[in-house]
């Protein structure tokens, strides 16, 4: 695809983001800060509008036809994400909050059932706190011992160090398939390959990876997959865990409460079927079906498409950032990377330089991006983050890095 | 760019102090010590206090640390203004300056050079940037001890 097409894509989506078309201190808005969360296309507030002001009730339970409606709704959205991330059945996808919720499901359901004082749990030090912490909190319920993969020497994944720590008593590998940080793209088809040839399990994050190019589960044959929906132009407050179907019936429930049951008992309850025996509770239901919206206008767009632009606007951001000389950027410094770009400046801490583009109507995101242990490896205390999406132009990262320029030569200036 | 609201953000002053602060360091005696944190953006800062024989005033205020312009010139002016003042002065003044931050309130005459945070209180998202030094500086006081090893927040 060239800038030409590319350009199309940008305006072809770019008036279904009216919160795009707005000033931000007199200046248009910039919105590069699509890695925390996207934006959300029109197509995704109609159908949650369209779904209060019609088919609203409570799923599951209802002879009458709203609640049928509404839960044809809610589990039709179920079927959208089976397919968009390719599962072998619907009954695999669990509806949760956000990917937080995903990996403490599983560090709760599978984690207090399967580990033991001794076993070994595989992640990075590039991991988001939240496929971090619940590893922890799960070491320190079992005695499971925690083990972290460097970084390469181009700031990506190290697969050697990784091979180096595999052994039969690797019980567990959890790693992020896009780094929020650093931009890399973990090779997780041959991680998952080499922990299953030890019989450990691997739980992939893929938070980064789902929003911007095709994933699918079972080419990379992971156990369970997770991400969150407000990264991928749907509400916040849904997200999803894909797991295979015998381990998920193998796990025991992570949430107890209504919906989750067959029948209970004063004394003992038998619970629901998968997935419902992981849905405890009246679910979020408007937005899973603002998720299945999200997953219908990505796919109109198609996830190669969106891909193949983001890959180009990345080239171009980076090959920007690296002609400052102030800048020095985390991560891959070639183009085989994600479209975010965390760097640093010389004179500029990251929070001022983020209010200074703030005037500029620019919106970055300045701090430690959730990945402290990260940020004190590559010796930054804190990063500034660039991120784009489909609805971004060249342009904007053109105006971005003329602010950057700007913001630097205006502290610089002071002291010169 | 929209610089003319950033210079009153970035005051000349405060550029200055980030970039040559005059109390970074440690106290010697060292009375007492706080760590002060900013879980959300990372910034940290540590205050070490020198107090007189009855324990009463400050005798010198510095700081180390890692953080943005904001937060490290707050710092280091506040260091300056807090040379000589009484704990219960000191303690008055933290009181001070968090109004100031809330835009109601600022320092008379003789501590007017604290006045040049002002600005910042223009922009709600980096108050806690400002505010940090003092929020640690609080504690420092507060506390009993010359070292303390949990790290306050400023949440």
């Amino acid at each position: 695809m060239t800038f030409t097409q590319a350009r199309t894509l940008a305006a072809q989506t770019r008036a279904d983001f009216p919160i795009l078309d707005q000033e931000i201190h007199g200046k248009p808005l910039i919105y590069l800060d699509n890695a925390a969360s996207s934006q959300k296309p029109l197509a995704v507030l109609d159908a949650l509008q369209y779904y209060y002001t019609h088919d609203h009730a409570n799923v599951h339970r209802g002879v009458h036809t709203l609640s049928s409606r509404a839960t044809d709704a809610y589990e039709g959205a179920r079927d959208k994400v089976a397919a968009f991330v390719n599962a072998a059945s619907r009954q695999e996808i669990v509806y949760t909050r956000n990917a937080t919720e995903a990996i403490n499901l599983v560090a709760y359901a599978w984690g207090n059932a399967n580990l033991k004082s001794g076993d070994e749990v595989i992640l990075s030090v590039m991991e988001h706190h939240s496929n971090l912490i619940p590893w922890q909190l799960l070491a320190q319920r079992t005695g499971a011992v925690l083990k972290f993969v460097q970084l390469s020497e181009t700031q990506g994944f190290d697969l050697e160090h990784y091979k180096s720590l595999l052994s039969d008593r690797t019980k567990l590998v959890a790693i992020v398939h896009v780094s929020n940080t650093l931009g890399c793209i973990n090779p997780v088809e041959e991680i998952v390959r080499l922990a299953h040839q030890q019989g450990a399990r691997v739980l992939i994050d893929a938070c980064q990876s789902v929003p911007h190019m095709p994933v699918d589960v079972q080419a990379i044959d992971c156990d369970w997959l997770v991400a969150s929906g407000h990264k991928m132009c749907a509400p916040t407050g849904i997200g999803f865990l894909y797991g295979k179907l015998d381990l998920l019936r193998s796990m025991p429930p992570f949430l107890g409460g209504g919906e989750m049951i067959a029948d209970v008992f004063l004394d003992h309850a038998t619970y629901a079927d998968l997935p419902h025996k992981f849905e405890a509770g009246t679910p979020a239901i408007a937005e899973a079906v603002g998720l299945g919206a999200a997953i219908d206008y990505l796919n109109s767009l198609g996830m190669e498409n969106i891909h193949a632009y983001e890959q180009e606007l990345t080239t171009h951001l980076v090959q920007q950032l690296q002609q400052i000389p102030e800048v020095r950027l985390y991560g891959p410094q070639g183009s085989d990377r994600a479209g975010l770009a965390s760097f640093t400046t010389g004179a500029v801490h990251p929070h001022d330089l983020s209010t200074i583009l703030d005037q500029a109507g620019i919106a970055i995101r300045a701090g430690h991006h959730c990945t402290q242990p990260l940020h004190r490896i590559v010796k930054a205390q804190s990063t500034a983050r660039a991120s784009v999406y489909f609805y971004n132009t060249q342009a904007e990262i053109d105006a971005f890095i003329v602010a950057l320029r700007e913001a630097i030569e205006f502290f610089g200036g002071i002291f010169a | 760019m929209a610089l003319d609201n950033l210079r009153d953000l970035y005051q000349q002053v405060i550029l200055e102090r980030y970039k040559k602060p005059r109390n970074r360091g440690k106290a010697n005696p060292i009375d007492r010590y706080q760590k002060g944190h900013n879980p959300s953006c990372g910034d940290t800062i540590e205050l070490t206090v020198q107090l007189n024989a009855l324990g009463d005033r400050i005798e010198d205020v510095k700081f180390e640390g890692e953080g943005c312009a904001i937060a490290l010139a707050s710092a280091d002016l506040m260091a300056d203004a807090l040379r000589g003042k009484t704990t219960a002065e000191a303690l008055e003044m933290v009181q001070r300056f968090q109004s100031m931050m809330r835009g109601e309130a600022e320092f008379p005459q003789e501590l007017r050079k604290l006045n040049v945070m002002q600005g910042v209180a223009q922009f709600p998202v980096r108050i806690k940037c400002a505010n940090l030094s003092w929020h640690t500086l609080k504690a420092a006081l507060e506390s009993s001890e010359a070292a303390q090893p949990a790290a306050v927040s400023n949440e």
